[in-house]
């Protein structure tokens, strides 16, 4: 009985160190931010606080920087225009330039089609000419399509 | 991605603090211009197309790889000069110390004396700032002046968290104790904080 006294004791002891152990940790934390702002404080008056060639220097850079970006961006700006005018959709217009893909398909359609068209006026202007030479030719048209014909002109 | 109006007022916010906080890094004003000019330059060339969200964080590093950059070099430049220079014209090693910089600080006063001991008691924190271990001021100036949380600082320093912490303690303690031997009892200073553990770097 009293052994287990003593550990409910020991245990409660220990426990109470732990909270103890907390809290200081706890204090000395806030005593640390506490002396870093307060330092902080005084280090910004001083970052404040600059000569007048140090503040102009730090402007010059300042705007070397901002200058280099704008250049970045003005240089790839202008490299994509180049590929973008290059692009055949942006003769289009603005709205074919951003949905690419519907107006790739488009236009291969677009060309697909004439192509098409070409063909077929090709076609029939060609058999046109043919029919107008079988008719004009001395021979009937109907032994053009006679076998014996044939075999008779590579004999002869 | 940022505009250069973005960067610019970007730049404006950060710029003081990171001249300053380099200079207490490297110990030259010139060489620090030249740092923070670098790292603003690498922000524009490498990373502005970022968002400007991302600015902050990039610019520390940048700003921290810098500064390793320059003590590279000037490690290279010193042993140089150690080996050519002979034994002539060897430093003080440590700071003058003038006894009236010891003055506590008063907090609300605009009289040119309060002023004037503010002053000394800025140049005291620079000084105490300056002889920081690098990662313990690095850890300080991320964590408490730049206002990252642990995560962040852990970040940019290449460490784990835990190890900022310990920095941060170790710089806070060190900054204490060195502004306590000065007299300076009003920064919010513990006795028992300064004393009892101290600064280990």
């Amino acid at each position: 009985m009293n052994t287990h006294k003593n550990k409910t004791t020991k245990v409660t002891e220990k426990a109470k160190d732990s909270n103890v152990m907390d809290d200081t940790r706890d204090t000395e934390l806030m005593v640390e931010t506490q002396i870093a702002n307060n330092i902080i404080d005084l280090l910004n008056h001083r970052a404040q606080d600059l000569t007048s060639a140090e503040v102009q220097r730090l402007s010059a850079a300042r705007s070397l920087a901002v200058t280099q970006l704008t250049n970045l961006q003005t240089q790839a700006a202008s490299h994509h225009g180049v590929n973008q005018s290059g692009h055949v959709l942006q003769w289009f217009g603005h709205h074919v330039g951003q949905h690419k893909i519907m107006s790739s398909a488009l236009l291969v359609a677009a060309m697909l089609l004439a192509f098409f068209v070409v063909q077929q006026f090709s076609f029939k202007h060609n058999l046109e000419n043919s029919d107008a030479f079988l008719l004009a030719s001395d021979l009937p048209p109907e032994a053009y399509a006679d076998k014996g014909f044939n075999a008779w002109l590579d004999s002869n | 991605m940022a505009t250069p109006k973005e960067l610019s007022d970007f730049l404006i916010a950060v710029e003081r603090r990171a001249f300053k906080q380099t200079a207490y890094a490297v110990r030259d004003d010139h060489a620090a211009l030249d740092i923070v000019q670098d790292a603003m330059m690498k922000l524009a060339e490498k990373y502005g197309n970022n968002p400007v969200t991302e600015f902050p964080m990039l610019f520390q590093r940048i700003l921290q790889n810098t500064m390793r950059d320059y003590w590279r070099r000037q490690k290279v430049r010193n042993l140089w000069t150690t080996l050519l220079s002979s034994f002539g014209g060897s430093s003080d090693g440590g700071e003058e110390r003038d006894p009236l910089d010891t003055i506590d600080v008063e907090d609300d006063s605009d009289e040119p004396s309060a002023q004037l001991a503010r002053s000394q008691t800025i140049g005291l924190i620079e000084r105490a700032l300056e002889k920081l271990p690098a990662r313990q001021r690095e850890a300080f100036v991320l964590r408490y002046w730049e206002e990252m949380d642990v995560a962040e600082t852990a970040s940019i320093m290449g460490c784990s968290d835990g190890s900022v912490k310990t920095h941060c303690s170790r710089a806070v303690r060190a900054l204490a104790a060195e502004l306590k031997k000065q007299g300076l009892d009003k920064l919010g200073l513990s006795g028992d904080m300064v004393t009892n553990k101290g600064s280990k770097s």
